[in-house]
């Protein structure tokens, strides 16, 4: 059975309910599949907030965001895309507010503004330390106002190319069981991030990469997949993320004596250093026993109870959960883990991949606007404003369009594919491949890298698939078989794991969240100010590269 | 560490049902779902359940350990294992099932789209570039219903739908008033007059499972209050349980006292208290009914009037009347008590320190 539409936006978090919104409301015949339902995506999860030069709490100008972003960067992101992000961010943060969104208040009723890691002005508006949940809700809310459909528990699984052109995609209905084809004139992947390659990661456990992996296999690049994310303030053991709020509202990292140590890192910036700064000064100062069982301290007390209850009352209550600590009285124990994926799929300012019909938009893509560390704030900014133009476009693209269907053949495949998995009962179980990626991934493709960890780590991988040839689905049913999706999506984290492991060692420098102090301490923009890309071949994998595009702001050295 | 517990494993197609145990190792810092996710990968691929976030944010996770809703997420392991206690876990109730521990969210879907819930703004739209001014005190209305996380644990609990399943429910009332308390929004009215319907408020039976079993704080019953307390502000008083609730405080105010005789009729009205004057007499019989003349009045219903006047002078008619509680719940739900321990004293981690400043530790 096939169900067809003029645009199919595959994952229903900011970014792909933004675009399913813009896609409608210019008219055209748009739907959502989500292999959750959508306010469960991990959009929700973030905290701190959501960057635009408002200027509500001092001054601010596109400007001056664009500048910030672009030296939050390490200099590696596209100008022209983190122009428009910054010029277009802030009507698209009012139309929020438009909508429902609640935002907390300054004094004169406009939206709440707080300052962020590496902002040259206090620009991240928030709502409390829950925005990305006050956001998901909005946007659901919208989505119901519409009566847009949303295809719910769906596992996106295959896109299906024809004819040079992006036609569908194939998923497992989780409730129901089974394979269906969903056809549509463009298919907009929106499905975040792969944190789950990790295991420390502010991630959830649905952050498995699956869009990345569907793009690769269809031949489309992924760009500069080296570049992961690590967030100075995650919870051991799991990574349960602490927000850089807690910062922005002037807490303090501490090493095991009680020194604010960041001063010796970024004696400028201190707490308010760029991410990756401030994850580098961490780790060091726990590897040379200066931490506290492999955490350094955020340390809120000074902050006062009533401003923790008011502003930060999230972050308490997960404090007191997953740590069994209450901020007002104890510091918190931190440590840097697996948050974002600064890279993704190849795609242009308007969402567009290579693959005619294939766009992408959110954590999914890589525009580039983070290029090598993305800055707080900026990612939630970039699921709206880039998600409404993913879909804008989708929408004229329809319009030109005339219908498309998935071939037959390409479920008969899919369908041949999945019962050879199933019908396999001697083998490994999926867990234990699962838990040595992500160990493996955390000890030598982490906060540092060193080029005999990550030459280990490719060979790991390799092991690692191997074994996943023959891995075992104990459930053969077709009701809610989340046995056999947790296994197609360790498939997909393998292929990214590879990606990343010939990226990174082919980018022989530090910069950004790439940082290789024992080989290449220094940034090289002689030789590596330029995207990796990563396509499949039938040889495997083959490294590319394409240039950056420098507006504005030449390379500069980069201090906080 | 060992931990033991027992889930209610079933297939709704086929109508099986077992309570099967399980035992197995584990780490001291995992919670409900960690232990499930061990079960699930190391002992029985087929074990159902939903999960994502597991910071307590996405409401995935809503299931039943010993008869009453959690998130698997938020709910620690060590103290229970550590007690000897073997804790049965189950889906939620009030949904149907479809496999172990999950349900079909359709029906709490349906209420959620059933009240409109999308702001419906009460002012003209500001030109493109500007957010709606509003303070952060209105906007505190509504700030424990915005928490909710639509995990379905307090549909699960809740005994109203368990007797009416087609009640609108704590999730989707709480909902309601996410916007009729909401100060951007021009169709209170109309929202209102939705949540005062056959299924609608005046259902709810006060039991207070939502409030105690809700993970988040959102105290659906309290929006239920507001929402009624907002309804008579308002005249919206058809519903015998608006009348009801009048009649409480009408009694309440003039003789300070629950007159029980004069309540059936200001209920029900006068034809089904006429029906009902048999049942009465027969109380009367038995001196269940106290006699209504002379009327009597309370020694100190002066106290009880003040109080009325108190919320008049308060401009605390209608929703603001319900007790805003957050800060209060706060304290109590994670016993923060204003200065019961100096951050700095004895025992706590030391002042921070700058090295440049006092020398490198």
């Amino acid at each position: 059975m096939e169900s067809g539409h003029d645009v199919l936006v595959i994952g229903a978090g900011c970014a792909g309910m933004r675009a399913a919104i813009e896609a409608f409301d210019a008219g055209c015949d748009v739907a959502l599949l989500s292999k959750i339902h959508p306010t469960r995506s991990h959009s929700g999860a973030a905290e701190g907030g959501i960057n635009a030069a408002l200027g509500n709490a001092s001054e601010d100008t596109p400007e001056l965001h664009s500048f910030d972003t672009v030296k939050g960067s390490d200099y590696l992101a596209d100008q022209d895309a983190v122009e428009i992000l910054c010029a277009e961010g802030p009507a698209d943060v009012y139309q929020l507010e438009n909508w429902g969104a609640v935002f907390s208040r300054t004094d004169d009723g406009r939206i709440a503004q707080r300052p962020f890691g590496a902002a040259g002005a206090p620009r991240t508006a928030y709502a409390a330390d829950i925005t990305g949940h006050v956001l998901i809700q909005v946007l659901y809310e919208q989505v119901v106002k519409r009566a847009i459909p949303v295809y719910e528990e769906f596992f996106a699984w295959k896109l299906v190319e024809d004819d040079g052109r992006c036609v569908g995609v194939i998923a497992w209905d989780l409730l129901r069981g089974g394979l269906r084809a969903l056809s549509a004139k463009t298919t907009i992947l929106a499905t975040g991030g792969a944190g789950r390659l990790y295991t420390g990661t502010t991630n959830a456990y649905a952050c498995t990469g699956d869009g990345m992996a569907m793009a690769l296999r269809v031949g489309v690049a992924l760009e500069d997949m080296e570049m992961m994310q690590f967030h100075p303030t995650t919870l051991a053991p799991t990574g349960v993320l602490i927000t850089e709020g807690c910062r922005g509202e002037g807490a303090f990292l501490l090493n095991r004596h009680g020194e604010r140590f960041l001063k010796r890192y970024a004696p400028n910036a201190m707490e308010l250093a760029s991410r990756d700064v401030i994850s580098r000064a961490e780790q060091t100062e726990i590897d040379q026993g200066r931490g506290l069982e492999g955490n350094v301290l955020l340390d809120l007390r000074h902050l006062g109870a009533q401003r923790i209850l008011e502003r930060l009352h999230g972050t308490r209550e997960l404090s007191m959960v997953f740590a069994g600590i209450d901020p007002i009285y104890d510091p918190i124990p931190v440590r840097p883990g697996a948050h974002y994926h600064m890279g993704g799929v190849d795609t242009d300012v308007l969402g567009r991949t290579s693959l005619d019909g294939l766009a992408a938009a959110g954590e999914v893509a890589c525009i580039s606007v983070h290029g090598a560390n993305r800055l707080g704030g900026n990612a939630l900014m970039e699921t709206i404003t880039f998600g409404r133009r993913a879909g804008q476009e989708a929408a004229e693209r329809a319009f030109r369009l005339g219908e498309v269907s998935v071939p037959a053949a390409a479920l008969r495949d899919a369908e041949a594919e999945l019962s050879v998995l199933l019908s396999r009962s001697q083998g490994e179980r999926p867990w234990r491949i699962r838990e040595e990626l992500a160990e493996s991934m955390h000890v030598n493709f982490g906060v540092f890298r060193r080029e005999e960890q990550m030459a280990e780590q490719g060979e790991v991988i390799q092991r690692l698939r191997a074994r996943y040839e023959r891995v075992v689905v104990d459930d053969k049913g077709e009701v809610f078989n989340s046995d056999l999706t947790q296994a197609l999506e360790l498939g997909f984290l393998l292929e990214l794991a590879e990606c990343m492991v010939l990226a990174g060692r082919a980018r022989k420098e530090s910069r950004g969240a790439h940082a290789r102090p024992s080989d290449y301490p220094a940034r090289d923009d002689d030789n590596y100010l330029r995207h990796t890309l990563v396509v499949s071949t039938s040889d495997g994998p083959r490294l590319e590269w394409s240039p950056v595009t420098i507006t504005k702001w030449e390379p500069a050295v980069r201090a906080y | 560490m060992r931990v033991a517990l027992k889930i209610w494993r079933a297939d709704a197609a086929s109508g099986e049902r077992e309570l099967r145990a399980y035992e197995v190792d584990a780490p001291e810092w995992v919670t409900l779902l960690d232990v499930l996710d061990i079960i699930k990968d190391r002992h029985d691929g087929t074990l159902a359940y939903r999960k994502s976030c597991r910071m307590m944010i996405c409401g995935s996770c809503g299931m039943r350990m010993d008869g009453a809703a959690v998130l698997a997420c938020k709910t620690r392991m060590q103290a229970i294992a550590a007690s000897g206690h073997v804790p049965v876990v189950s889906a939620m109730g009030n949904l149907p099932l479809i496999k172990d521990l999950v349900v079909d969210m359709d029906p709490f879907w349906a209420k959620y789209r059933a009240v409109n819930p999308y702001l419906k703004p009460g002012y003209t739209v500001p030109p493109a570039g500007r957010e709606h001014r509003v303070s952060q005190e209105r906007m505190n209305t509504i700030h424990k219903e915005s928490l909710c996380i639509n995990c379905g644990c307090c549909v699960s609990e809740c005994n109203a739908m368990d007797a009416s399943p087609e009640f609108l429910g704590p999730q989707a009332l709480a909902k309601a008033m996410r916007f009729a308390g909401d100060p951007r929004d021009g169709a209170k009215l109309e929202r209102l007059e939705g949540v005062n319907g056959q299924h609608g408020i005046w259902e709810c039976t006060r039991c207070y499972f939502c409030n105690e079993r809700c993970p988040k704080g959102v105290d659906p019953r309290d929006a239920i209050a507001k929402l009624g307390a907002e309804s008579i502000k308002e005249g919206i008083d058809r519903d015998m349980g608006a009348k009801h609730a009048k009649w409480f405080v009408t009694s309440a105010k003039t003789t300070g006292w629950l007159r029980e005789t004069e309540l059936v009729p200001k209920t029900q009205g006068i034809v089904e208290a006429v029906k009902q004057v048999r049942f009465a007499l027969g109380l009367a019989r038995v001196g269940k009914v106290p006699p209504p003349f002379p009327p009597h009045v309370a020694r100190d219903v002066r106290e009880s009037r003040r109080l009325y006047d108190l919320l008049g002078e308060q401009n605390r008619r209608g929703y603001a009347g319900i007790v805003q509680g957050e800060k209060a719940l706060a304290r109590l739900a994670h016993g923060h008590i204003e200065g019961s321990r100096d951050p700095y004293g004895e025992g706590s981690f030391p002042r921070p320190f700058i090295a440049a400043e006092e020398g490198a530790p």
